[in-house]
């Protein structure tokens, strides 16, 4: 059951007055109000062509959002909650909406403990959650996602995008290799702004006391998904599209997208260990559509610049990786890290040594656990800098090759994780 | 004469002897405080490396950047080194109230001014070792920043709020012990005044382009290419 007390008496007054639904779409807070109006606009279209005889509702999260005072969008086929301009089949019953408002916007934990509360209280038997942060949201993506949830008893439904070879590169070198390898699943896009789920997962996330939790706060879909991969929930993913970029400035830097996401995924292995640990090898997931998409049109990014914040990242942080990684490792990268720019390579079986490393010294809590991801972050740069140089003129087809290649070695070496993990802690007197 | 002196000798043997007689008990008494002290800190010291060690006291100095510093002055482990002190502190303890049985004139006062002395000892003694995790702490942060935004010559920010925090730990404990407090106080006033007067003059004088550069990326007029990093996610 879900936890009321937390839910506003205005929320709680609008979940009474719609009653019970069969579909249930969440929207999450974003600083733009017309960005929001254009997600719910979707929304409610495909709502209205793809689940005509459903009861649904939507549920938007709202934080504050600031009226834009440019140019409203328009890119849609007609305003947002303008019934009479949707063209084809359209809805025989009334699509609810409803508004959580919170003072300032509400972490994503928050935000999706909402929708599942929601959820719980209205019945929903299939949850989807959008972000008007992305910019390609259509229509069929969200009935894309609901169409598993809601027809194939699928529990967990999470997104695969077209991306440029260039795009997602924590996500192609680290979160989906190392996600694979551990767990044994095949789900690339963990970390994703859409998703959907069951009421039956659902209602086991939401009674789970994680919700003070960091990495649930700030990273809630990975939790759900990588609780739903342990618990033996149906999990599959469906292909929604082509996912740009964010524009330059928007969303987190770096470092905070390292914190978020590689902390959250450390710590998911600490509290799901009893998962992975015994688990060998790993086995693809149903799949909606083709197995994702790479595109290679070229990208201007400055390289020197991220060599050299590798090179001075590894020098300046010597005492602190000396506490993090073996001996043997370190040396390793400082060698590396000696290389002038056209030489240089990270190699792919010390990067996994050295996430894997730095994943048991999670573990261990050898340093302050954020500072630990923190000072991955120059390290990183490095690996991307010797992926784009070494991979610059490669093929859609070369890069799956790579990527493949890189996932068998995470889980060739998982065994020296588990060793490292079940090690005790060495404190030097 | 002759008489004078041997009933002087006599005299003095039996004063002598009445000491040695008076001496002798309270010396086994200070002997068997001693020992027992022995006993009691070695015990004392015992239990309490089982509970740090318990406790992992050690995982949280190591985090807290406390251990390396202790290994940089040659010192133990902090579970070592709180036990060794608990240890030494209980048998000095002993150590001073089997002398003040001794009822030498003088040492009495002396040892008691020692022991309202202690207190103010243990809570300097915190203050430095909160002070030393403090800006280790802090400073690793700053040096973990600095790195990862691309800031030139990071060490400097992170050994400047390493410095500072030392600075001002140093200056409190000697304030708790009460120790030249003018002085502390004085010198504490002119090293963080020229420090401060120093970076000043730094930024001033040598860092123009530096703060140029921060002004127009503050107000948006740069005209240098912006770092952009891959979309990581």
């Amino acid at each position: 059951m879900a936890d009321e007390t937390f839910l506003s008496d205005d929320l709680l007054r609008q979940l009474m007055s719609v009653g019970e639904v069969d579909l249930l779409v969440g929207i999450l807070s974003h600083r733009s109000a017309n960005t929001v109006r254009r997600a719910a606009h979707y929304v409610e279209k495909s709502l209205q062509q793809n689940f005509v005889r459903q009861r649904v509702a939507i549920i938007s999260v709202d934080g504050g959002a600031v009226e834009d005072s440019g140019s409203e969008d328009h890119s849609g086929d007609g305003q947002p909650g303008n019934n009479s301009n949707s063209k084809g089949i359209t809805s025989l019953r009334t699509i609810h909406r409803v508004t959580a408002a919170f003072n300032g916007a509400p972490s994503p934990g928050l935000a999706l403990r909402t929708i599942l509360s929601a959820s719980d209280l209205l019945r929903a038997r299939g949850c989807a959650v959008v972000s008007p942060a992305t910019s390609s949201t259509s229509p069929e993506w969200v009935a894309n996602l609901l169409r598993p949830a809601f027809r194939d008893s699928f529990d967990f439904v999470a997104p695969l995008y077209s991306r440029h070879k260039f795009q997602g590169l924590l996500a192609r070198n680290l979160l989906y290799p190392m996600t694979r390898a551990l767990f044994g699943r095949r789900i690339r896009e963990l970390y994703s702004d859409e998703w959907a789920f069951s009421n039956r997962l659902g209602n086991f996330c939401l009674n789970e006391d994680v919700w003070h939790e960091e990495p649930v706060r700030s990273r809630p879909e990975a939790w759900m998904g990588i609780s739903a991969l342990t618990s033996d929930f149906r999990c599959c993913q469906v292909y929604l599209g082509e996912k740009p970029p964010p524009p330059d400035g928007a969303g987190p830097d770096l470092v905070e997208v390292l914190r978020q996401t590689v902390g959250s995924l450390f710590w998911l292995l600490e509290t799901h260990q009893q998962a992975w640990l015994e688990r060998k090898g790993s086995e693809p997931l149903p799949t909606f559509g083709p197995d994702h998409a790479v595109t290679a049109e070229s990208m201007e990014l400055n390289r020197a610049r991220m060599f050299e914040m590798f090179q001075t990242g590894v020098k300046e942080l010597g005492p602190i990786l000396e506490s993090i990684l073996s001996p043997e490792t370190l040396a390793s990268i400082q060698g590396i890290a000696t290389l002038d720019q056209h030489s240089f390579r990270f190699p792919s079986e010390l990067w996994v040594t050295m996430l894997y490393e730095f994943a048991a010294s999670y573990h261990h809590s050898v340093i302050n656990r954020d500072h630990l991801v923190q000072a991955l972050v120059p390290l990183y740069r490095g690996k991307i800098y010797s992926f784009l140089t070494e991979f610059s003129e490669a093929s859609a087809s070369d890069m799956e090759a790579v990527s493949e290649n890189l996932c068998m070695e995470f889980e060739r070496q998982k065994p020296y994780l588990t060793e490292k993990w079940k090690a005790g802690i060495e404190v030097k007197s | 004469m002759r008489v004078t002196i041997v009933q002087g000798l006599e005299q003095a043997y039996y004063n002598l002897v009445h000491m040695i007689a008076e001496f002798l008990p309270r010396l086994v008494v200070m002997v068997v405080i001693i020992l027992v002290g022995l006993l009691a800190a070695y015990l004392l010291g015992h239990m309490l490396r089982a509970v740090l060690r318990l406790t992992k006291l050690d995982r949280v100095s190591e985090d807290a950047g406390a251990s390396r510093v202790l290994r940089m002055a040659d010192l133990p482990s902090m579970t070592e080194l709180l036990s060794r002190s608990i240890f030494w502190i209980t048998w000095l303890g002993f150590i001073l109230i089997g002398v003040s049985v001794l009822g030498v004139a003088g040492l009495q006062e002396q040892i008691s001014r020692l022991f309202r002395f202690l207190p103010e000892v243990f809570i300097a003694m915190l203050i430095l070792f909160l002070g030393l995790v403090l800006a280790n702490f802090l400073s690793r942060a700053a040096l973990l920043a600095s790195v990862n935004a691309g800031i030139r010559s990071p060490k400097i920010w992170s050994w400047s709020i390493r410095f500072v925090i030392w600075i001002l730990a140093i200056s409190m404990a000697l304030e708790e012990l009460g120790l030249a407090r003018q002085t502390v106080l004085a010198a504490f006033s002119i090293v963080f005044g020229a420090s401060m007067l120093g970076l000043a003059i730094a930024f001033g004088l040598g860092g123009q382009d530096l703060a140029r550069r921060a002004l127009e990326r503050y107000l948006g007029n740069s005209t240098k290419e912006k770092y952009k990093e891959p979309q990581p996610l």
